[in-house]
C-alpha cells in the first residue's frame, strides 16, 4: 500500500471509530515524517490493539518547521497530549514548565521498570530530579570510511588508537585531486565544533555553565585544525568545492575516504554505496569524544489525558513491537538495554563493525545546552562560518563568539 | 502594398526581448531537465540540457515521500474558493468605501491599510489561537477564510470605483434603486476588469501561501503544495533531482492554467487602470 | 447621490461592508492589535506572559542584530527596487511598440510571477550553484569566473536580489503597460514633430506622464520588499555569516527559534513605523505631483 492510501485509510478509521468511551491522545512528531509514517501507523495499530480504550491521532512536521508549529500550538492553548522533543529543546521546554512530571505516573505503574532504558539516555530527559520525558531513540556520529579507497592508496584502515595526526597523514595520502577524491570530511559548524573541542580537552563552558570558555587555547587550536584541513592541508573540500552536494552524496560517489557522520546514514549507504565501507571510532587529539543525540517524548503539562498519553509513550519507546518495527526500518536506534532487542540491530549486514556504535557511547558528549540554546547555536555558528570562510582567524572568531554569548548565558 | 522591411530599431527590440525571454524561460527548462536526471548526470560540467539517461525515479520518490496529488487538490480547492470570496468581499467593501459616506469610514479604511504593514509572522499566534477557539484547526475554512479578506484588494477596488464616473448609477438612483441593488446590478458589471486583476493577485497569494498552511494544518490530508515542497526541502536538502521534480509538480499546474488564461489575465491587468 | 435616506445608507453599509469588516477584524485587525499588546511583554510562548513596558523597544533599538538586519534589508531594497522598476519600465516601453508577437513576450515575462516563491527559491538555489549551476556556467562561456553566490557573504544578497528581480519584473512590466495605455499617442507625435529625439520624448513627455504609475509601483514594491522573507527563508536561511538576515527573517527567528514573541512583536512595530513613514512620504509626493498635474 502506498503511504497516501495508508494515511487515508488510517484517517478513515479514526473518523469512523466510535468515540464514546474512548480517550484520544494527540501526538506530535518530527522523526516520523515523511519517511516513517507507515511504521508510525503500524506502531499505533499495535498500541490500539493492546489498549482498545485509547485512540492515538498524530500530527507531523519536518524538523525545520516542527518547533515553530509546536510552540504556536502550545501558545494558543492547544498543546497536543504528547509530543516528541530532541534533547536540546527538551531542556528549555522542561525549564519553562511545559512538560508534565512523569514520576507519579511511573510510580503508580507497578508492572513497569525504567531499567529497560539505557540509563544515560533516560537521565538526559530528567531535570532537577524529575523525569519529564521518556527516551525514544538515540543516535551518534562515528567515522565512516571507504575501504576501497584505503586499499587503493595502500593505507591501513583507521583503528581505535588513531589520533588527529594519523588521520591527517592518511588523509593526505588518500586525497587525489585528479580523481576528485578527498581524504577526510567533517563539517565546520556548531555541533561538530563542540565535539571537536572535546577531542582536544576543551569545552564551551565551565562545569556549572556559569562562565564562557569558548576562546580557550584548546578550543582555538581545535578550530584551527578544523579550518586547516580545508585551507592548509587541502584534504577536505570547501563549501564552494562541495557545490551544494551533501557530504553523504560525495561519500556515496566514492569521493570522500573518511567521513564523520551519523549512524542514521547506514540505510542510505548500505543501499547506495557501491564499494566496501565500514565504521570506526573517531580519532581525537588529547581525548576521545563522540556525539550523542537523543530524542525523547514528553506529556504536556496541560494535557487532560496524561494517563493515556503516558501509556502511549511507554509503548512507543519500550514495547517489543515498537522496538522491532523501529529497528527493522532503521528508524533511529531505540534506547533500550535488553540485549535481545538490540541483537536484531547488530545482526544487520553492513557495516561490519556495528558494535562501534555502542563503543562510542563510552565517550559521549551531550550538547552544551543552555536556556537560550537557539541563540547560542546561531551566534557560535555564525562566527564559525566567518572562520571557515577566512573572514576571521579562529582566535578572533572565538573571542567574538565568547563576547556575544556571555550576555545570553 | 509591400510589407515594410524591419527597421533596425525593431530588430534591436526583438533581440532584447528574445534574450529576456530566454532568461525568463531557461530556469524552467533547467528545472524540468534536472528533474529527469540521475545523480551522476547532475553534477557534471558542462551541464546537460537533455539528460543522457533520463529517469522518472525522482518523481516516484516525491510521490512516495509526500502525497502531492492530495496537496494539489487541497491547494486548488483552497485557492479557488478563497479567490472567489476575496473578490466579492473586496468589491462590496471597496464600493461602499468609495461611494457611501458613513461615520468612521476614514478610520476604518486606515485600519485596513495598517494591516498590510505588519509582518504576518507575529500575527500567526493570535490567529492560530482564534482558529482553535472556533474549533477550526486543520480545516478548509481555516485555510480559506483568512485568504478571503484583505486590505490590498479593498484598496484596489476602492480606487477603481473612485475613478469610475457616476452617471450610470445616477440614473438607477432616479429609478429608486438602493446602493446594494446598484452595486450588484451595475457596479459589479463595470468593475469586471478590476475584479479580474484582483482575482489574479488573490489566487497567486493563496496558491503561494506557505507559513499559515504550515501552522494550521496538522496532517497530510489538509496540507497544500508549498508545505509539501517544504517537506521535500527538509528531507532532500541536497538532492536537486528530487527537489526539482517537486518544483515541477508544484509549478506545472499553475503554469498550465496560466497559459490557458494568460490572455484574460494580462488584459485584465492592463485595462483596470491599476496605477 | 445622497438621495438615499440615512437608514437606507446604514443598511447598505451593513450589507456591503459588514462581511468584510467581520473578516478583516477577526483575521487581521485583532491579531495585529494583539501583537501590539504582546510587544510590551516578555512571552516565550510556553510560560505565562509578563509585562515589561517599553523594554523590548529599548532593547531592539540598541540591538546590533536589528541594525544589521535593517542594513541587510536596505541593501536588498537598494539592489532590488531600482533594478526591477527600471527593467520593468524598459520592457514595458519595448512591449508597447506595435510589434508582432508582443502578446507572446508579455505572457513569457509574466510566467515567473505566477510561480510560487517556494518553487522559485528552490530553482534559483540550484541555478546559483557555484560549480554546477547554470548561471556560473553561462558566465564561464563569456570568460567570467562566477562567484560563490549563496555560499559567499559578499555575493549572497546579490543572489537573492537577482532571484527577486527575475520573479517580479513581469509584474512591474504589466503595470507599466497599463499606465502607457493612458498616454495619448498624439502627445508623442506632437513631440516628434517638434523634433524631439526618442530620449527627449521619453524624458520630457512619457516619463512624467507615467509618474502616478511609478509611484504606485514603487510604493507597493517598497512595502513588500521591507518584508522580504520567503526567498531568504528557503535560499539562505539568513546566512552565510548573517549576510542575508533581513528584518522579517530576524523577527521570525526571535518569535519561533528564540521563543521571544514579545521582542519579535516590538521589532515588527518598529518595522511598521518605518514602512508607514516611507509610505507617507510617497503619498505626499504623489499629492504634490497630482497638484502640479492639475
Amino acid at each position: 500500500m502506498t503511504k497516501l492510501t495508508t494515511t487515508l485509510a488510517a484517517l478513515l478509521l479514526l473518523g469512523t471509530s466510535p468515540v464514546a468511551a474512548e480517550t484520544t491522545v494527540r501526538y506530535m512528531t518530527f522523526s516520523a515524517a515523511p519517511d516513517y509514517l507507515d511504521e508510525l501507523d503500524a506502531t499505533i495499530a499495535a498500541f490500539e490493539a493492546a489498549h482498545p480504550d485509547i485512540d492515538v491521532s498524530y500530527e507531523t512536521a519536518s524538523f525545520n518547521d516542527y518547533f515553530t508549529k509546536l510552540q504556536t500550538v502550545i501558545a494558543a492553548g492547544q498543546a497536543p497530549d504528547a509530543f516528541e522533543l530532541n534533547y536540546e529543546n527538551f531542556v528549555s521546554f522542561a525549564s519553562k514548565g511545559a512538560l508534565a512530571d512523569l514520576g507519579p505516573l511511573m510510580a503508580a505503574d507497578s508492572g513497569f521498570s525504567t531499567a529497560i532504558y539505557n540509563p544515560t539516555a533516560l537521565a538526559a530527559f530528567s531535570q532537577a530530579g524529575k523525569q519529564y520525558g521518556l527516551v525514544e531513540s538515540f543516535s551518534n556520529v562515528v567515522l565512516f570510511y571507504n575501504k576501497d579507497l584505503f586499499d587503493k592508496a595502500g593505507v591501513a584502515y583507521p583503528s581505535a588508537d588513531w589520533t588527529w595526526k594519523e588521520e591527517l597523514e592518511a588523509a593526505q595520502k588518500l586525497t587525489d585531486a585528479a580523481s576528485g577524491a578527498w581524504g577526510s570530511f567533517a563539517p565546520i559548524q556548531f555541533w561538530e565544533f563542540y565535539k571537536t573541542i572535546a577531542q582536544n580537552g576543551g569545552a564551551m563552558f565551565n562545569a556549572d555553565k556559569t562562565e564562557v570558555t569558548l576562546d580557550s587555547p584548546a578550543n582555538v587550536e581545535a578550530l584551527q585544525w578544523m579550518v586547516d584541513k580545508v585551507a592548509r592541508y587541502r584534504v577536505t573540500p570547501s563549501d564552494a568545492e562541495m557545490a551544494g552536494q551533501g557530504d553523504g552524496d560525495l561519500f556515496k560517489a566514492g569521493r570522500i575516504a573518511m567521513l564523520r557522520t551519523g549512524i542514521w546514514m547506514f540505510g542510505d549507504f548500505s543501499a547506495n554505496a557501491k564499494f566496501n565501507w565500514d565504521i570506526a571510532l573517531e580519532p581525537g587529539n588529547t581525548a576521545k569524544a563522540h556525539h550523542f543525540f537523543a530524542n525523547g517524548v514528553a506529556v504536556s503539562a496541560n494535557s487532560a489525558n496524561q494517563q493515556a498519553a503516558y501509556e502511549w509513550l511507554k509503548f512507543l519507546t519500550s514495547s517489543k513491537e515498537a522496538v522491532e518495527i523501529r529497528i527493522k526500518a532503521g528508524w533511529e536506534l531505540p534506547a533500550v538495554t535488553d540485549a535481545s532487542y538490540v541483537q536484531g540491530y547488530l545482526d544487520q549486514p553492513a557495516p561490519e563493525s556495528r558494535e562501534v556504535v555502542f563503543q562510542a557511547l563510552d565517550t559521549a558528549v551531550t550538547p552544551p545546552v543552555i536556556n537560550n540554546w537557539n541563540q547560542l547555536t546561531d551566534i557560535v555558528g555564525k562566527e564559525l562560518e566567518a572562520a571557515k570562510l577566512g573572514q576571521k582567524t579562529p582566535q578572533q572568531a572565538l573571542s567574538d563568539a565568547a563576547a556575544a554569548v556571555r550576555p545570553i548565558l | 502594398m509591400a510589407r515594410p522591411a524591419l527597421r533596425p530599431a525593431d530588430v534591436a527590440t526583438y533581440a532584447v526581448l528574445a534574450a529576456g525571454a530566454l532568461v525568463m524561460l531557461l530556469p524552467f527548462v533547467w528545472m524540468v531537465s534536472t528533474s529527469f536526471k540521475t545523480g551522476e548526470a547532475t553534477f557534471v560540467t558542462p551541464p546537460q540540457f537533455i539528460p543522457a539517461n533520463p529517469t522518472t525515479d525522482n518523481y516516484a520518490r516525491v510521490f512516495s515521500t509526500v502525497p502531492m496529488g492530495q496537496f494539489f487538490v487541497n491547494s486548488l480547492f483552497v485557492s479557488v474558493t478563497s479567490t472567489a470570496l476575496m473578490v466579492l468581499n473586496c468589491a462590496m467593501a471597496g464600493y461602499a468605501f468609495a461611494r457611501i459616506r458613513f461615520p468612521g469610514r476614514e478610520i476604518l479604511f486606515y485600519a485596513y491599510l495598517a494591516t498590510l504593514m505588519i509582518p504576518q509572522q507575529v500575527t500567526l499566534v493570535p490567529l492560530f489561537a482564534l482558529m482553535t477557539w472556533l474549533g477550526w484547526g486543520n480545516t478548509y475554512q481555516a485555510l480559506i477564510l483568512p485568504a478571503s479578506f484583505g486590505a490590498f484588494g479593498t484598496f484596489l477596488l476602492r480606487q477603481f470605483f473612485l475613478r469610475l464616473p457616476r452617471e450610470v448609477e445616477e440614473a438607477a438612483f432616479i429609478d429608486g434603486a438602493g446602493y446594494v441593488r446598484i452595486f450588484f446590478s451595475i457596479g459589479l458589471q463595470l468593475a469586471r476588469p478590476a475584479l479580474a486583476t484582483l482575482a489574479v493577485f488573490a489566487f497567486m497569494a493563496s496558491w503561494n501561501s506557505f507559513l499559515w498552511p504550515l501552522i494550521i494544518t496538522s496532517n497530510q490530508s489538509m496540507m497544500t503544495l508549498p508545505v509539501g515542497l517544504s517537506f521535500l526541502n527538509g528531507r532532500y536538502a541536497t538532492d536537486w533531482n528530487v527537489l526539482m521534480a517537486g518544483a515541477v509538480i508544484g509549478t506545472l499546474p499553475i503554469l498550465a492554467v496560466y497559459v490557458f488564461a494568460q490572455k484574460y489575465i494580462i488584459q485584465g491587468l492592463a485595462t483596470t487602470g491599476l496605477k | 447621490m445622497e438621495a438615499v435616506s440615512g437608514r437606507g445608507r446604514l443598511i447598505a453599509v451593513l450589507v456591503l461592508v459588514g462581511p468584510s469588516l467581520v473578516g478583516m477584524t477577526a483575521f487581521y485587525i485583532l491579531p495585529v492589535l494583539s501583537s501590539l499588546v504582546v510587544s510590551f511583554a516578555k512571552w516565550d510562548l510556553l510560560s505565562p506572559i509578563r509585562w515589561i513596558g517599553l523594554a523590548n523597544y529599548a532593547n531592539a533599538l540598541a540591538d546590533p542584530a536589528v541594525q544589521q538586519a535593517l542594513g541587510n534589508t536596505v541593501t536588498f531594497i537598494a539592489g532590488y527596487l531600482p533594478t526591477v522598476v527600471a527593467l520593468g519600465l524598459g520592457l514595458a516601453l519595448l512591449l508597447n511598440r506595435r510589434l508582432k508577437g508582443r502578446t507572446f513576450f508579455r505572457a513569457v515575462y509574466f510566467v515567473p510571477v505566477v510561480t510560487s516563491w517556494v518553487a522559485v527559491s528552490l530553482i534559483w538555489k540550484w541555478l546559483l550553484n557555484p560549480q554546477y549551476g547554470l548561471v556560473n556556467y553561462a558566465l564561464s562561456l563569456i570568460g567570467i569566473q562566477g562567484p560563490g553566490w549563496l555560499f559567499d557573504p559578499a555575493w549572497a544578497m546579490a543572489g537573492v536580489v537577482l532571484t527577486s528581480v527575475w520573479k517580479d519584473v513581469g509584474f512591474v512590466t504589466v503595470i507599466y503597460l497599463a499606465g502607457l495605455q493612458d498616454i495619448p499617442e498624439s502627445l508623442g507625435e506632437a513631440a516628434a514633430l517638434d523634433g524631439a529625439t526618442t530620449w527627449q520624448k521619453f524624458r520630457f513627455v512619457i516619463f512624467p506622464m507615467l509618474a502616478p504609475t511609478t509611484i504606485f509601483v514603487t510604493t507597493i514594491s517598497l512595502i513588500s520588499s521591507f518584508q522580504v522573507f520567503d526567498q531568504v527563508f528557503i535560499m539562505t536561511g539568513g546566512g552565510p555569516v548573517g549576510a542575508t538576515t533581513t528584518m522579517v527573517q530576524l523577527i521570525y527567528r526571535n518569535a519561533f527559534s528564540y521563543s521571544a514573541m514579545g521582542y519579535a512583536s516590538a521589532i515588527s512595530w518598529i518595522l511598521f513605523a518605518l514602512i508607514f513613514t516611507v509610505t507617507l512620504v510617497q503619498n505626499l509626493l504623489q499629492k504634490r505631483l497630482d497638484r502640479s498635474d492639475g
